[in-house]
């Protein structure tokens, strides 16, 4: 500790700026590392909340998938003997069409006896939640508000409300407001209780619940009362406590965590650079302190410690930074990631409260300590090997020992080679990525190796450019290959990150673009609802001789979507009318025969499934599904495994008699309208939405609106992930920084030299930009060359670990053309400092011997 | 099912047969025996059908619901009829009916149509507890109960309002049959007609039915005015009957779900 | 006196250094030096002597007086015009040589012409040339570590000339050789003074070296205590 106190701190000051660029490194990493999580948590914690606030004292829940269930259910359920008391819900998200308040969460119950399960605390304190339930009950307008939706927006009882509904925008009347706590801090307390028989007509839910939610009777246990519903219902339902929403939440964005958490790490792993590098710089600037210190009588020991102890206390303080940084971005995050989960999953869900978590605090304190102390082992290591005699002497400076090259050189060869055979050898996911861990280790091993190698490639160009100022900057490079490789390293990591990412992306979007331009070829597609997601409101099947008797549409197709719960994991389902669709769209399988699929299909024979279903699910062509639905379990073969993009999760595409039959729900979420040759999209779209003006809410996208709308989507998937790799491009910015800073110091003299001999300001901060920029082409080069394998890798775990989709690998060309002037660009903008820096300062003391 | 059954002398007294309360014809050698004095009240309301037209009042000293009118028609026996209840006034809950299919041997159905909403729904045995559309009545209270289903016990002769009453109490033989663990049942030693109801949860009185304004309507005696109370809210509802008719002609098929559903 | 122009002239020069003990190095210096002369400057450590090397060099700025040099007002330029000034008419010989280890002999002494903007051919010439002149030419292509103390100071002395500058600055150009080197290296500043006519001042503290200039002025203190001509 003394140590510390009298050999670091008067370091750390003396450096302020170096010491402040390494801590920020941990910042940033441990800030999104802690926003990141705590965003998803919140989002999850947000959701959870709901659930449990509308599940009251339900102590299981019923439901069949999203598809809802017919009404008859309810009176099976309640004359279940250990029953105490179940009530239907269906659960409607609406736009309340005010600025800045967003959705609204409806629920609709049946007031009649709800209460048992549900207390929805009277604003009056009396028993009744609404004024007259006999006038809530016979108005469908009629709405229940929490306190806090209706001061805010100065609603009152008796105050008319504008929703959209499934028959365009309705009016509702407010008849009753609940108190803000319970219930009412549901869904950000943006909810709205309505009768449910009332939201069945105005969100055109036909005869059918979403969910019954239900109470044990006295003397009867949750577990059995499970067990037997499961066997009265079949295996069509779920019979789940509310809480088992939550994971079901969860396992539908397990991919968005998945990536969340692997950009955000990148991000810490890229800090550790960092840091390693001021270590590593701080080490061989220190060497005449060391050499002192251990000439009194410091031992290895000793400085080992005190290196060690230096990172521990400066990645504690960062983490504690970053972590403040974290929760502090982490409300913004939540906010953008419950829109993502919104328009992805198709779950509405509002974030009002960021929940921080201590333990995920501390973990990333730990992980930040950690990573710093990790950092430091092999500079602390290095200065406790500093041998007193040499280090009293003047220092030269360290240059990369012939013998750590080699050593260097046999252990990449080693490692590689191991991570080859993991590659080839395939096997289980843990030697994928053990092999996937090497080759990381492999580019980081070399990186300086290869750097000094590019260095001395780029001096002749260098020098060809600008001699002195140009060759200088290469020299420098070259001299102090550890100072320059641990930032170049940073780069060559994020940029790979980056690569990889866009590589994805890139594939992502082509295999979309390839998916819609064969399957989503209608002309038009009319909807009842603007988001493609919304599956809840929908349309009686009555509307497709309507929409084909107008003038100019050929052809309509019916589709319905659900997600259903298969094999324990939430999957897609998506019914449409087979036989037409094999005459309109053209799909070649994955596997299986593009003709025989539709007719087998078509003819109830047979279902198709997506191909990431069927790598999720390791399922193969032939075999027999077994698909629970609410009346019987589905058992067909699969026909055909098909490129899909309609569920991340993975889709069954099957023929809409097959739903109908198993599900006795005809009502469509998409009519696919082709057009008669010669008729005109607008006036077709317009002739629909005159058809139904004032009666329904219907939206009809062209072709093109809604491949727009698709990969607005995609768009949103992957920009979050953006912000990360935009974090891990600054972090190795910051390293370039780092790295200059040290650089000036270093190059005092030489830089003093340059003025004394006649180098104007201008030739000055070019050596340095020059150097800077060198550090960036270095970067680059290694990080597309790591890139392009992390990219191999990332699009093996996509396949495999996260959406099963199977993509194509192509270097993304056009972003990191991209990345060129913008990794320049940033690497400029990192020198601009240190290079104001270094023609600033005294001449004279520059050029003296101390 | 059987859980569900109910003793005469809940709420369904009020709204039917115990509207007819009667007491007119001779009293009875074995007037003491309380099952008995049950009885004889039952037999002398008895009547093939009744109609009349109500006016419901809510005091619960907010006076936020508006008063309520309906006509009622009711078709059959005891213990085996069925009922049709349905809103005339206010404009908002106007057309709102209520059919109650009254079973011997377990509970009644109970549906509710809204014409706004163009549905009906069943009134389900879980919620018969609750209130009746915010007054101090329960769902429970309309249904029709069988005798048999109840043990009887007089506990003595009181006066209730300067009229001779017995004191009867009735207690489910199933407990968990009904909401009230007992009652206790006041009928007129002149005419037979119910006086006053309590019904207790535990040993709390939870509901007070006080019978006013009795009069022989055809030669039934009945209570033109019920005034219910619910002792824990501290409120009052009261019920007002008028153009009250016996035995007026009435079809079966207008006591049907679908037949609700026209207005 | 009769003197054809002044190249070098101080009034009343004053430099004191901040810090927690404020010192002053020079104390009202007032000298001038006329052109082609080779003046000394001795006086013992901390009397000033680099310092006032430095303000003629440009290399730092009086706290109070001012510096001509060719008939320029040093203390009214910006860096980069005292930077020109320095590149166009001063050359400068280290103690320590400051010779950049990462360059060759050539590429050392081309330095300030490149800094100039000449074109690479050019320079190339030049700087052959005075490698020549300073008999290194079989070093060209050594880099500074490789070469002894001497032959180092000589590449300094080529990169000072390489402008052929009208003033040239040494700060003990031979302190840190060995005598016989440092009368080698004197005798070349010498001769390239003669024959490039440029005027040089030498801070010395080596007697020897100071006597055999044109003049000799001694500092004590900040304040010059013997202006001698021979």
């Amino acid at each position: 500790m003394i140590l510390l106190r009298l050999i670091s701190w008067p370091y750390f000051r003396k450096h302020i700026l170096r010491t402040l660029l390494t801590i920020a490194g941990i910042v940033l990493g441990v800030a999104v590392f802690v926003g990141m999580h705590t965003a998803n948590q919140s989002v999850l914690a947000a959701f959870n909340h709901t659930i449990d606030r509308i599940a009251g004292k339900t102590e299981l829940e019923v439901t069949s998938g999203e598809t809802g269930f017919s009404e008859d259910v309810l009176e099976a359920v309640q004359s279940a003997p250990a029953v105490r008391v179940a009530v239907p819900i269906i659960e409607t998200v609406v736009d309340s069409r005010i600025v800045g308040e967003g959705s609204l969460l409806i629920l609709g119950v049946d007031m009649t006896g709800d209460r048992s399960l549900r207390d929805y605390d009277l604003e009056s304190g009396d028993e009744a939640v609404v004024d007259d339930p006999l006038v809530f009950l016979a108005q469908p307008d009629s709405l229940i508000l929490t306190k806090e939706f209706a001061d805010k927006n100065r609603f009152a009882v008796g105050s008319q409300i504008t929703l959209g509904t499934v028959l365009g925008d309705r009016r509702f009347t407010v008849r009753g407001i609940m108190k803000s706590s319970g219930l009412s801090s549901a869904f950000g307390g943006n909810l709205a209780i309505m009768d449910i028989y009332a939201s069945q007509k105005m969100f055109g839910r036909g005869r059918t619940f979403d969910r019954i939610d239900l109470a044990v009777k006295e003397g009867h246990t949750i577990a059995d009362t499970q067990a037997g519903l499961r066997q009265l219902l079949g295996p069509g339902y779920q019979v789940d406590p509310p809480a088992a929403r939550g994971q079901q939440f969860e396992a539908m964005t397990a991919a968005y965590s998945m990536m969340v958490s692997i950009s955000s790490l990148f991000a810490l792993f890229i800090g550790m650079f960092i840091i390693y590098n001021s270590f590593a710089i701080a080490v061989t600037q220190r060497r005449a302190e060391i050499g002192i210190l251990r000439a009194l009588g410091a031992t290895r020991r000793q400085i080992r410690w005190l290196f060690l102890g230096e990172s521990a206390v400066t990645g504690l303080i960062g983490s504690l930074a970053g972590a403040l940084v974290g929760l502090l971005i982490a409300r913004g995050v939540a906010a953008s990631i419950g829109n993502l989960v919104a328009d992805v999953y198709g779950v509405a869900q509002r974030t009002d409260a960021v929940a921080a978590s201590p333990a995920l605090v501390l973990l990333a304190l730990l992980i930040g300590v950690s990573t710093s102390i990790v950092a430091a082992v092999i500079p602390a290591r290095q200065a406790a090997r500093v041998d007193p005699v040499q280090a009293l002497q003047k220092g030269k400076y360290q240059v990369l020992s012939e013998g750590e090259g080699r050593v260097r050189l046999v252990l990449a060869a080693i490692l590689g080679s191991v991570s080859l055979i993991c590659l080839v050898a395939g096997g289980s996911r843990i030697v994928f990525y053990v092999g996937y861990v090497l080759v990381i280790v492999v580019a980081l091993l070399l990186s300086p190796l290869v750097s000094l190698l590019l260095a001395h490639a780029l001096r002749p160009l260098l020098s060809w450019i600008r001699p002195v100022e140009g060759a200088l900057a290469a020299d420098s490079l070259i001299q102090s290959p550890r100072r320059t490789s641990a930032s170049v390293a940073a780069v060559m990591l994020s940029l790979a990150l980056v690569v990889a990412f866009a590589g994805m992306a890139r594939a992502s979007y082509n295999s979309i673009i390839d998916w819609m331009d064969t399957t989503l070829n209608p002309d038009l597609f009319v909807m009842p609802a603007q988001d493609i997601v919304v599956r809840n409101l929908r349309f009686p099947p009555e509307m497709a001789p309507e929409l084909a008797a107008l003038p100019g549409v050929s052809r309509v197709q019916m589709v319905r979507d659900a997600r259903i719960v298969f094999r324990g994991a939430p999957v897609m389902i998506v019914a449409t009318e087979m036989t037409s669709l094999a005459e309109t769209i053209h799909r070649r399988p994955v596997e299986g025969d593009s003709t025989e699929m539709y007719r087998l299909a078509a003819a109830g024979r047979g279902v198709m499934v997506s191909d990431n279903l069927a790598e999720l699910h390791g399922l193969r062509l032939n075999d027999v599904l077994e698909i629970p639905a609410p009346h019987g379990v589905i058992r067909l073969p699969i026909v055909a495994i098909v490129v899909d993009y309609s569920d991340q999760l993975g889709t069954i595409l099957m023929d809409r008699s097959v739903f109908v039959r198993y599900w006795h729900d005809d009502s469509v979420n998409v009519f696919r309208l082709y057009l008669a040759p010669g008729a005109g999209v607008p006036e077709v779209k317009r002739r629909i939405l005159e058809r139904y003006a004032g009666a329904r809410q219907v939206f009809v996208l062209t072709n093109r609106e809604l491949k727009t709308y698709i990969l607005r989507i995609t768009d949103q998937w992957f920009s979050l992930a953006s912000v990360q790799i935009a974090v891990a491009v600054l972090v190795a910015i910051l390293g370039i920084v780092n790295t200059l800073t040290v650089s000036i110091t270093d190059r005092r003299r030489e830089l003093g030299v340059l003025r004394a001999v006649g180098g104007l300001h201008g030739q000055i901060r070019r050596t340095i930009w020059m150097e800077a920029l060198s550090i960036g082409v270095l970067g680059l080069v290694l990080g597309y060359a790591l890139g392009a394998v992390n990219l191999y890798y990332i699009l093996q775990i996509v396949h495999h670990d996260i959406a099963g989709l199977r993509l194509d690998y192509e270097f993304p060309l056009t972003v990191t053309a991209a990345l060129v002037p913008t990794m320049l660009a940033a690497a400029f903008i990192a020198a601009i400092w240190p290079a104001e820096s270094a023609v600033r300062g005294s001449l004279v003391e520059a050029l003296e011997y101390e | 099912m059987n859980e569900r059954r109910q003793g005469v002398l809940t709420l369904a007294a009020v709204l039917v047969w115990l509207l007819a309360g009667l007491l007119s014809g001779t009293r009875l050698g074995a007037a003491d025996d309380a099952r008995e004095i049950v009885q004889e009240a039952e037999r002398r309301t008895d009547a093939k059908s009744q109609r009349y037209e109500g006016v419901l009042q809510v005091a619960d000293g907010k006076g936020k619901i508006a008063d309520k009118r309906w006509t009622l028609e009711r078709l059959g026996s005891h213990g085996e009829s069925k009922m049709v209840l349905r809103f005339t006034a206010p404009a908002e809950v106007k057309g709102v009916a209520l059919l109650v299919v009254n079973h011997p041997d377990r509970a009644s159905d109970q549906w509710m149509w809204t014409p706004a909403i163009e549905r009906d729904r069943r009134i389900a045995l879980q919620d018969r507890s609750t209130r009746f559309f915010g007054t101090d009545f329960s769902f429970e209270d309309l249904e029709e109960r069988d005798v048999n289903q109840y043990n009887y016990a007089l506990l003595g002769e009181e006066a209730v309002e300067q009229a001779a009453c017995w004191k009867i109490q009735s207690i489910p033989k199933q407990a968990k049959s009904s909401q009230y663990t007992r009652s206790v049942v006041w009928i007129r030693k002149d005419n037979y007609a119910f006086a006053r109801i309590e019904n207790y949860v535990k040993d709390q009185v939870v509901r007070r039915l006080t019978y006013g304004d009795i009069r022989q309507v055809q030669g039934i005696w009945t209570a033109a005015r019920l005034d219910m109370q619910d002792l824990r809210r501290g409120s009052r509802t009261r019920l007002t009957l008028d153009k009250l008719q016996y035995n007026a002609s009435m079809k079966e098929e207008d006591f049907t779900l679908q037949a609700i559903r026209r207005q | 006196m009769p003197s054809p122009t002044t190249m070098i002239e101080l009034d009343r020069v004053t430099k004191r250094f901040a810090g927690k003990r404020q010192v002053t190095a020079l104390d009202g210096v007032s000298l001038s030096v006329p052109q082609g002369e080779l003046v000394s400057v001795i006086g013992p450590s901390g009397s000033g002597k680099s310092t006032l090397l430095n303000l003629v060099g440009g290399l730092d700025r009086p706290t109070e007086g001012e510096v001509r040099v060719g008939g320029e007002t040093l203390a009214q330029l910006s860096d980069d015009e005292l930077t020109r000034v320095r590149r166009d008419k001063i050359g400068f010989i280290f103690q320590f040589f400051n010779l950049l280890p990462t360059l060759s002999c050539l590429e050392n002494v081309g330095l300030p012409l490149h800094l100039r903007g000449w074109p690479r051919a050019k320079v190339q010439d030049r700087a052959t040339e005075l490698l020549h002149l300073v008999k290194l030419e079989n070093r060209t292509h050594h880099l500074p570590d490789e070469l002894s103390g001497g032959e180092r100071q000589r590449v300094a002395i080529a990169r000072a000339l390489s402008i052929y500058p009208p003033v040239l600055l040494a700060d003990e150009p031979t302190g840190n050789l060995d005598t016989h080197t440092g009368a080698d290296i004197l005798t070349l500043i010498r001769d390239l003074h003669t024959r490039l006519g440029s005027t040089v001042l030498i801070v010395t503290h080596d007697m020897k070296v100071a006597e055999s200039c044109d003049r000799t002025i001694a500092l004590r203190d900040g304040s010059v205590v013997e202006d001698v001509r021979r």
